[in-house]
């Protein structure tokens, strides 16, 4: 396992994002719904600004930091020896510069 | 074979380089005008000639702070006393956001004199009109508050005291639309 | 691909949208709730009514304000702002209301009240009509909510008549 500092600053995977995408957006309607209810109930403003912002607080710390658990499918890069395998081709002509490596 | 001298391949980057400036403009354009349009479209839904105001004195406290928000509505219904207006004075710029508490409206043309008052302040607004000026007529009135949001305002208060800070983020906007 | 500063904004965005949508829903839930206040005002005494050297008259009274406005609080109330008009008819005017005195009601507990003064607010008319003038004190109040829709409503008490001389 690398250390987690490593993981941190590497980028998600595809269906991490997704999932990010989503538990953002599930956990910040609930937090809302549940503290809309439980002011409306206790009659209090203060109490469902307050548990909705503690559920924003939370959910911007699991969803926004590039976690382990987002990357459990890891894209391959091409390895660098790869690319000398496949040369660029030679701008030629006009066809248009083709690109041998992802951004 | 590498391209020599000015080529077509050179004018093809340099091409891209323009429209790919053009697309800049126009897109900070749209935002520009997307921004104006919904202004606009609420100028005409709320009838007033500023739909949004924010409150920019303690004189309605504790009802409203410095820094909130009011949405304004201006109807043909009659002003009556009670209402919150927000008000323009000829020859000053910022308008005044009061109650009114006095209505006195004329039986045969409708025309009504108004005076109005500060909830925090001790003395009505007299010292406010124009010298002379005892009571606001219905063409003085912008709007009415119907709707209130604590605290959105902050940010327009800030930016108008310290342009610094509004040049900062027009300056972060601009680099958002370029990244 | 999503990076760390897309991820924040998005979730600063939506989290902002539905803080509005919970503020605007508050303020609907503000609708189910159906008040029932009540108000009684007495004029103690006509302590002085007098013409004014600009040819306007002016009145000077004691009353005695009594409310429940307990119902009109609700979870998204910040305070309610009362006042008490007087309004009346004269010949030149359709309508003219004036508001005798007026106060802040911070919280449901304060909202059952009774009170004991003479007029705030100078009851000034324009121009000389208030001899024997019949007049109807109406208790106005605007419901301020923490967001959303302001409300307002009065109870009108009629009955109520000046002098027909000056005092």
């Amino acid at each position: 396992m690398q250390p987690v500092g490593v993981t941190l600053t590497t980028m998600m995977d595809w269906q991490g994002q997704k999932l990010a995408e989503h538990l953002m957006q599930l956990m910040l309607v609930c937090f809302a719904v549940v503290a809309f209810i439980a002011g409306y109930v206790l009659g209090s403003f203060q109490t469902m600004f307050l548990i909705y912002t503690a559920g924003v607080v939370l959910t911007s710390l699991v969803t926004v930091p590039n976690w382990p658990f987002f990357n459990r499918h890891p894209l391959k890069w091409l390895d660098p020896s790869e690319a000398e395998k496949h040369p660029k081709p030679q701008p030629a002509n006009s066809g248009p510069k083709k690109k041998a490596s992802k951004k | 074979m590498v391209c020599k001298g000015f080529s077509r391949c050179d004018l093809i980057s340099y091409l891209t380089k323009c429209l790919f400036l053009f697309i800049l403009a126009l897109s900070s354009g749209m935002i520009v005008a997307s921004a104006l349009i919904i202004w606009k479209m609420l100028m005409c839904v709320t009838g007033s000639e500023s739909p949004v105001v924010v409150v920019l004195s303690g004189s309605m406290e504790p009802g409203f702070k410095r820094g909130d928000i009011l949405f304004l509505h201006m109807s043909r219904d009659p002003i009556r006393a009670g209402e919150i207006v927000v008000y323009n004075i000829d020859g000053r710029d910022i308008p005044i956001v009061h109650r009114v508490i006095q209505v006195h409206e004329r039986k045969d043309t409708g025309e009504v004199d108004i005076l109005t008052k500060g909830d925090n302040n001790d003395e009505d607004d007299i010292s406010f009109y124009a010298p002379g000026q005892r009571w606001l007529q219905r063409h003085h009135i912008m709007g009415r508050a119907v709707g209130f949001l604590p605290y959105v305002g902050w940010a327009t208060i800030i930016m108008s005291e310290n342009p610094l800070i509004k040049y900062i983020l027009t300056g972060a906007l601009g680099l958002l639309v370029i990244a | 691909m999503h990076s760390f500063l897309y991820r924040a904004n998005a979730l600063l965005t939506f989290s902002i949208t539905i803080l509005a949508l919970m503020c605007a829903m508050a303020s609907v839930s503000d609708n189910f709730n159906s008040p029932s206040p009540t108000s009684e005002v007495q004029v103690l005494n006509i302590n002085w009514f007098q013409k004014k050297p600009d040819g306007d008259d002016e009145v000077s009274l004691t009353l005695n304000i009594s409310a429940n406005l307990q119902s009109l609080f609700t979870w998204n109330t910040k305070q309610v702002f009362v006042f008490l008009a007087a309004e009346y008819k004269t010949p030149k005017n359709a309508l003219n209301q004036v508001s005798l005195w007026d106060g802040i009601i911070p919280s449901k507990e304060h909202a059952k009240f009774g009170i004991h003064i003479t007029n705030k607010y100078r009851f000034i008319d324009q121009g000389s009509n208030l001899r024997g003038k019949d007049f109807n004190l109406t208790l106005h109040w605007h419901v301020m909510p923490k967001t959303g829709k302001m409300f307002a409503d009065k109870i009108v008490m009629s009955g109520y008549r000046l002098p027909k001389a000056y005092r």
